[in-house]
């Protein structure tokens, strides 16, 4: 497909994502009072929250899509922002489970894997690192969730007003016809807001999924270019600048992670060469959730937004930009690569336990 | 180093080639020096650094065309595996003609000089032949779509050449000269033929298949002995 049509696939099909995120937030909004509390206090116990966050993000494989459904949900008011915000956090966690995955192909060859599967967890050790510092802080004190208020108020104006997002409005029409078909379907109440919410999902998962893959077709050439040029060759905020980028084009974290894979396992790319640009990821990846906010009437869905990004600046200057904290990330990966190359086993326990045993207790036990 | 993802500029395999043709320019630099020392007594000294420098130019070429190669691979998917995997060999043999080159220098440094020697003459044309086949197989290896037919007629007098000078190997290793005239010769020789050789295989790297890469009849002759 020539690039021009492709790029306007792209826009129709971030038109639809955002129809999705709307729809999400309007059959939540059909839905009952009652029936918003009982789906959705679960997650009061903010360690609930995370696992579940962690949970969503494993199973859609995206942190970009479970971002947007919290958005969504925040959006119709299920949802408050001292909710959403460890949802995020997991989300940020759970987002790192498709690169381990992919390192788990080189298991074959025992340096390859040692390489691969530090490159991978690398990643892990930072987001659990920044949330075990971050979610405390803000639970303890709001300071994430206030930065985002602060700067929402200051793009959109005061937080519990209903914001006049343009992108709203041309979404609404489309949002509509939905509500409608489902309506003439027979469905009405909790059923029609169900089936609201089922096709705001789908349409999300599906629309993000074909952004990224033309995407990736649009940008590759550049990708490789820039890589090439930074490899090993430029520093830390280069590289991670260079994730940002990547990221933002491509609209996916695991994309961007899963591509230094196979450089890391063939020694292309060092570990702590790669490790800036994971974290340039977590930064880039939250586009998407400030993109969805933009078809959300509340501006708490902005807030929550901001709040991922600025959780993963403030992760970033905090452990990267400390020598002692930057190197802890480095240090965890390498031993577990080191433990996991021993022991192969122990690479797919870890997966099974980090990101699917532990979330499931966390959520069984706290909610 | 950011910007490179906003400008255009030549990315992937044909960056890999237009590099492969720079190497190749490389070695041949080398090899007209390291001859020049050998064939016509020019003191070894002064061509020594200007080829070793040259050399872990080449090499270095190298190592960061296998990364990017890498990189291709890692954010293109594998389509292009078979190209990619060519241009690996393609570069170890440019590899090889800068460290053959080095090797016909190495003589030169060990006080051996041909410049008297009785066949002076075949053995300057013989040179000349071997650098102008440098310039064609960068034409070939440089152009997009290579004829089939100029392939082919470059590889079939490449490998007559090639030929001619295993014969001259053969006489050598059977004359009755002394040892110190024709044994310098057979090891000259036997690098020529080598870097011929090479010469071949990058040529014919766009056009083969992988698995007969190196070999000729369909597998039956090896190019690369």
């Amino acid at each position: 497909m020539p690039g021009v049509a492709r790029s306007a696939l792209v826009v129709g099909l971030i038109y639809i994502f955002l129809v999705g995120v709307s729809s999400l937030e309007a059959g939540i909004k059909i839905m009952g009072a009652d029936t918003q509390e009982r789906l959705f206090s679960a997650v009061t116990n903010p360690i609930a929250g995370l696992a579940v966050g962690i949970l969503g993000t494993v199973l859609v494989q995206s942190s970009s899509a479970s971002t947007s459904v919290i958005v969504g949900l925040v959006a119709s008011g299920a949802l408050g922002v001292d909710q959403a915000v460890p949802m995020v956090m997991g989300a940020n966690i759970g987002t790192t489970v498709t690169n381990t995955l992919v390192s788990l192909g080189h298991v074959r060859q025992s340096n390859e894997f040692r390489r691969a599967f530090a490159a991978a967890t690398v990643h892990d050790f930072f987001n659990v690192l920044s949330v075990a510092i971050f979610l405390p802080v803000e639970l303890a004190f709001g300071t994430i969730s206030s930065i985002a208020k602060w700067a929402t108020e200051r793009l959109v104006g005061t937080s519990g007003t209903e914001w006049k997002s343009p992108v709203k409005a041309w979404v609404k029409e489309p949002v509509g016809w939905l509500a409608d078909f489902w309506g003439q379907v027979g469905a009405a109440g909790n059923l029609q807001g169900t089936l609201m919410v089922a096709t705001g999902l789908a349409i999300i998962l599906l629309a993000l999924t074909f952004i990224t893959k033309n995407m990736r077709s649009l940008v590759a050439d550049r990708v490789e270019r820039s890589v090439n040029a930074v490899l090993g060759k430029g520093g830390g905020a280069v590289a991670m600048l260079l994730g940002l980028v990547i990221t933002v084009a491509v609209q996916s974290s695991s994309i961007t992670t899963s591509i230094l894979i196979p450089l890391c396992a063939a020694g292309v790319l060092s570990l702590r060469n790669a490790f800036p640009v994971t974290l340039g990821a977590n930064v880039g990846t939250t586009i998407t959730a400030l993109l969805a906010s933009l078809a959300a009437a509340s501006p708490n869905s902005l807030i929550v937004a901001l709040t991922h990004t600025t959780f993963n600046i403030l992760g970033i200057l905090a452990i990267y930009v400390l020598p002692f904290l930057r190197n802890l990330p480095i240090l965890g990966a390498e031993a577990l690569a080191n433990v996991a190359v021993k022991q192969r086993s122990w690479a797919v326990a870890y997966v099974l336990v980090a990101f699917i045993i532990l979330p499931l207790t966390g959520v069984a036990l706290l909610r | 180093m950011v910007l490179s993802f906003f400008r255009k500029g030549s990315t992937g395999l044909d960056h890999v080639v237009a590099k492969s043709v720079a190497m190749l320019g490389d070695a041949r630099h080398s090899f007209d020096l390291a001859t020049l020392a050998l064939l016509t007594g020019t003191d070894p000294d002064i061509v020594s650094a200007d080829i070793r420098e040259t050399d872990q130019r080449i090499n270095r070429a190298e190592q960061e065309l296998r990364s990017e190669l890498v990189v291709h691979v890692s954010v293109q998917g594998g389509s292009d595996i078979g190209s990619v995997l060519g241009l690996t060999l393609l570069l170890k043999k440019i590899e090889r003609i800068g460290d053959q080159a080095k090797n016909i220098l190495d003589l030169a440094e060990n006080g051996i000089s041909l410049a008297g020697a009785t066949n002076i003459a075949t053995l300057s044309e013989d040179r000349q032949i071997a650098s102008a086949l440098f310039g064609e197989a960068a034409e070939l290896l440089g152009e997009a779509d290579p004829d089939d037919a100029a392939i082919d007629d470059f590889t079939k007098r490449a490998l007559t050449i090639v030929a001619a000078h295993q014969a001259e190997i053969n006489q050598f290793m059977t004359s009755d000269r002394p040892g110190r005239e024709v044994v310098p010769l057979a090891i000259y020789y036997r690098y020529l033929k080598r870097i011929i050789a090479n010469l071949v295989g990058i040529v014919r790297t766009a056009s083969e298949p992988i698995p007969l890469m190196d070999y000729l009849d369909d597998g039956a002759t090896d190019t690369d002995d």
